[in-house]
């Protein structure tokens, strides 16, 4: 009898997924739960003016409206996948571009000289003040957009590259030259695996920061995609598509994110937790 | 520690009291006078660019600092406005009908301009495009939300057209000379001083805000004030308006002279600013207390009338949650300082 409850009580638990069991999870659900009290108490009481920040309902009521009608010809699911559809384009370009370059960086110290002036330059320039640029010289069409959504994930997926491939102990190399192994089984044998988990949390950051440009990207001459709605609401003061537009934008970030460690859990099983 | 804390405690607290009490014993509107003033004026020819160069409203107010700031259009003025960062400002219909809408605490104080040809939707020369049905399958870019945006998608709906049956791009008035010199659009509805640069570079000017008036649609700009600051200051909302009064006067008497003011005030040539001139209506400020404009204080003008017919269609396009009615409209527009101005 007592062995049947442990029995059923082990099988729920296998349906909840790992990260919920843990209690840091616990923790993190109090912060929201905090969050979203304090949310209610201030709308509640009218403490807050209800055109800056409208109550949970009504942000409810507008994810309802623009999920079935839309918002200006769109639905919320066709602005969430043109957003992510630009991110991911973007993304697996400078992926394509980048970490071969940060692998070419880390490996010969002439190519880092050569390529470093470019990126050092270029990477804290705001996006804005390139967007211009790029309206200029690519139009308002999606070459613009993707561009500048391209160029911000560049420079952290070099750098991470970069630090990836120097930080790999140089024992591995000795072992695999001595080993007689050619420069083509170095770099996918030895390179790629032991640089993968640094290459891969620099993907994450890149990507996050890739995410914080869109709302930028979207802002000219877009007629669809989330960071454009939440630009096109704010013209007319619609702050319950606004807030309702950012925690979409906020989940789909979060969701990318897991998609992204998964990934990587599959192409480099040995790489260890990642942390959150 | 503790002794110290007590001390300085004590004495904030006595020298409050005491401030409180200052404050108390003499009426506050004997003091009222602001530090500083915050005008923000559109990016767009009107006399308030005669008032600002000639430093009128600096003259009416000795010993306030008179700030101005530039805002793009109607979308960044609302936003500056909710965001309390003016106390003066300039919207046009649509925006305003948003604002009061929403309940923006602002007043509307005075006529600014009537748009003309100032606003005008350019076409493509070689694009072929002879009436709104040659629209069809073509881009066409205004600024989401302002006074052009508005007479596009009114002008089309009168026309019968579907708007998905073209591109129709959000685009600021800068980007859209921008994308106009690399030939991304075949029209666009905008304004001066950048619709300009689309007429040079190939384009000619199809329709003008000024025909959209005589079809039923006037679109103005209105002079509005923050309300806490015109119930905490009213004698320098008198003094802000006798100031734009005084330019919008100097704009009608001495046409040479604003051409030449604008010119510098937007780095243009002085034959451009002419014709840009005369683009913009001017309405004298007693004339502004008629029915066409703001009406009288017992008897709310035109300008209600052309809020409740913008807020009519941004309801119909989704951009406004819900109409109010003509009296609300009336609430917001408040000649008494205009009244005072011209007695």
């Amino acid at each position: 009898m007592k062995n049947n409850q442990l029995k059923n009580k082990r099988n729920i638990k296998r349906f909840i997924p790992p990260f919920m069991r843990k209690k840091t999870f616990a923790y993190s659900m109090l912060t929201v739960n905090i969050l979203f009290i304090t949310w209610v108490v201030v709308t509640e009481t009218g403490l807050a003016d209800e055109l800056f920040l409208p109550g949970p309902l009504k942000i409810w009521q507008s994810f309802i409206e623009v999920s079935t009608e839309g918002y200006q010809g769109n639905t919320l699911f066709v602005h969430v996948f043109t957003s992510v559809n630009r991110i991911l384009a973007a993304f697996i370009m400078a992926c394509i571009v980048g970490i071969p370059m940060g692998v070419l960086m880390g490996a010969s110290k002439i190519a880092r000289a050569l390529l470093n002036p470019l990126i050092e330059f270029y990477r804290p320039l705001p996006p804005l003040g390139l967007y211009t640029l790029l309206v200029m010289w690519l139009g308002i069409g999606e070459e613009s957009k993707l561009a500048l959504l391209f160029l911000a994930a560049l420079p952290g997926l070099i750098i991470a590259t970069i630090q990836a491939v120097q930080n790999i102990d140089p024992v591995y190399l000795r072992v695999a030259k001595g080993l007689g192994a050619s420069k083509k089984t170095i770099l996918f044998n030895v390179y790629l695996p032991a640089a993968g988990p640094t290459i891969l949390a620099g993907m994450r950051i890149s990507l996050g920061f890739t995410y914080t440009v869109l709302v930028a990207a979207e802002i000219v001459a877009a007629s669809a995609g989330i960071g454009w709605m939440i630009w096109d609401a704010a013209k007319f003061l619609l702050s319950d598509v606004v807030i309702m537009g950012l925690i979409v934008l906020g989940l789909t970030g979060i969701g990318l994110d897991i998609f992204m460690r998964f990934i990587g859990r599959i192409l480099m099983p040995w790489t260890r937790y990642l942390g959150p | 520690m503790k002794n110290i804390l007590n001390k300085v405690s004590k004495t904030l607290f006595g020298s409050l009291s005491a401030m409180t009490l200052l404050m108390m014993t003499f009426p506050i509107e004997a003091f009222a006078k602001p530090k500083k003033i915050t005008v923000g004026y559109l990016n767009l020819v009107n006399a308030q660019l005669v008032t600002k160069n000639l430093g009128l409203i600096q003259k009416e107010m000795p010993g306030v600092e008179v700030e101005h700031i530039k805002v793009g259009g109607g979308g960044d003025m609302l936003r500056a406005i909710a965001a309390k960062q003016v106390d003066f400002g300039g919207l046009g219909n649509p925006p305003t009908a948003i604002g009061v809408t929403r309940k923006l605490p602002i007043d509307g104080i005075m006529v600014l301009n009537m748009l003309d040809f100032v606003e005008a939707m350019v076409v493509r020369t070689d694009a072929n495009i002879k009436s709104f049905k040659d629209l069809k399958g073509k881009t066409v870019a205004a600024p989401f939300g302002s006074t052009t945006h508005y007479l596009l998608l009114q002008a089309l709906a009168d026309e019968g057209i579907d708007p998905s049956s073209m591109t129709i791009l959000d685009l600021r008035p800068n980007d859209i000379a921008a994308a106009w010199a690399r030939g991304d659009l075949d029209a666009a509805w905008f304004w001066e001083p950048n619709l300009d640069k689309a007429v040079k570079r190939g384009g000619n000017i199809f329709m003008t805000s000024g025909i959209m008036e005589k079809r039923g649609y006037p679109t103005w700009d209105v002079g509005v004030v923050m309300k806490s600051f015109a119930k905490k200051y009213p004698e320098y909302v008198e003094k802000f308006v006798k100031a734009e009064c005084a330019g919008i006067d100097f704009w009608i008497n001495n046409p040479a002279k604003t051409a030449k003011i604008i010119a510098e005030e937007l780095s243009l040539d002085l034959e451009d600013a002419t014709r840009m001139m005369k683009g913009t209506e001017m309405v004298p400020c007693k004339k502004q207390l008629t029915s066409q404009y703001m009406g009288t204080s017992d008897d709310i003008g035109g300008f209600a009338d052309t809020l409740v017919k913008t807020s009519k269609f941004l309801v119909s396009q989704k951009r406004l949650p819900k109409q109010l009615k003509r009296k609300d409209y009336e609430k917001f527009l408040d000649p008494s300082y205009l009244e005072k101005v011209v007695d």
